[in-house]
């Protein structure tokens, strides 16, 4: 594996799990603001408990997306990025993963403050992580709120950032990242 | 002073036809009781108490004929850890306090099991009367005596979720009853 040269895309498993979050998280946004749009009622009920059935799904595949990280190597900056491009880069895929972890779980932690149990589906029960207490959700609910909005930003760097490579440079640093593009073979 | 003096006849009344019927006066004692719920919201159990009832029972295990059980449940006193939740629960479309303020169970039949005693019961919630059963344990003590069962009911039975609130989707129809009674001997 050292003497292995990089790959040049990233594999189906890592584009799976990038393209699967990716779509979850915009899922996630759009349910949050919608149910804090409702009063306390059945539907806001039913909109948080899919919030909180979808933000599990996000920390179980966030486990593997780290796992999967931690033993593949992902395939390298593209050359010609200057040396803050490329801290930025990784400051930002850094940031993600600590994301991919911390909202779902200050969720989580939410849910088990204001005593409203977190379930899978309706399938499952997760475990409460903290015993019920009305200013820790307060601390909690600033927490997860703020981080959604820091999500949001930096979500919106890696997209421009994205979009840049690809439009402005030209590099692969996007196509590599897309299914269905066969056009770079993987060496 | 007329009243107290009919309460203390109505008392000492009361005393003479449990003796009579060979069952025991009891009262619950309010501190070291607790009267338990345990609804499913969202594929989740979520527990809640009502800390205010009085619970008056006649009792012996081998004058069952004669025995009662009889609670009256002050619902305002609703706590399930989350204001907003319970605020929610006193409102029209659920307990509606302001029209129901109590809760009444009392036994009709009591019958010897195999692991305790179970009895037929009415009660009556939100303005609606409905039979409940309960299974319970009675075990006597120094001091008195313990008294703790379970019950399971429907809540639409009774009306408990109006409007939205009617669905089972987010909120499950069915609801347990935890009890747990500290029984001291009236004097």
């Amino acid at each position: 594996m050292p003497n292995q040269p990089p790959p040049t895309r990233y594999s189906a498993v890592a584009q799976g799990l990038h393209w699967a979050i990716a779509a979850l998280i915009v899922v996630q946004f759009t349910l949050a603001w919608s149910a804090d749009d409702l009063p306390l009622g059945a539907r806001k009920l039913a909109l948080l408990a899919r919030h909180k059935s979808f933000g599990m799904t996000i920390l179980m595949l966030a486990v593997l997306r780290l796992l999967w990280r931690l033993f593949n190597r992902p395939p390298e900056l593209p050359p010609g990025m200057t040396n803050i491009e490329r801290q930025l880069a990784r400051a930002t895929h850094g940031l993600f993963y600590v994301f991919l972890f911390i909202m779902p779980l200050t969720g989580w932690m939410m849910s088990s403050a204001k005593n409203y149990s977190v379930s899978w589906f309706n399938l499952f029960a997760w475990p409460d992580l903290i015993a019920p207490d009305e200013q820790a959700f307060n601390l909690l609910k600033a927490a997860h709120d703020t981080l959604s909005w820091l999500l949001f930003a930096v979500a919106v760097l890696h997209i421009l950032a994205a979009l840049k490579h690809h439009f402005w440079n030209k590099d692969d640093v996007l196509k590599r990242m897309l299914p269905f593009n066969k056009s770079e073979k993987r060496s | 002073m007329r009243n107290l003096h009919l309460a203390a006849t109505g008392a000492i009344l009361l005393c003479a036809a449990a003796a009579a019927a060979g069952t025991a006066g009891y009262s619950a004692d309010a501190t070291q009781s607790s009267l338990e719920f345990v609804g499913v919201q969202a594929g989740a159990e979520f527990k809640g108490v009502f800390h205010k009832f009085t619970a008056n029972v006649d009792f012996a295990p081998d004058a069952l004929a004669g025995s009662r059980i009889d609670v009256q449940i002050e619902m305002n006193s609703v706590d399930s850890r989350d204001a907003d939740r319970d605020t929610t629960m006193r409102g029209k479309d659920i307990f509606d306090v302001a029209h129901n303020p109590t809760a009444h169970y009392v036994t009709r039949a009591i019958t010897k099991t195999a692991s305790g005693f179970s009895a037929v019961g009415t009660l009556t919630l939100r303005g609606v009367a409905k039979d409940v059963p309960i299974d319970f344990q009675f075990v006597p003590s120094a001091a008195g005596a313990k008294l703790t069962g379970t019950a399971r009911l429907k809540r639409l039975d009774f009306g408990v979720g109006q409007g939205d609130w009617k669905s089972t989707e987010t909120i499950g129809d069915g609801v347990k009853i935890n009890f747990s009674l500290v029984l001291k001997p009236k004097t």
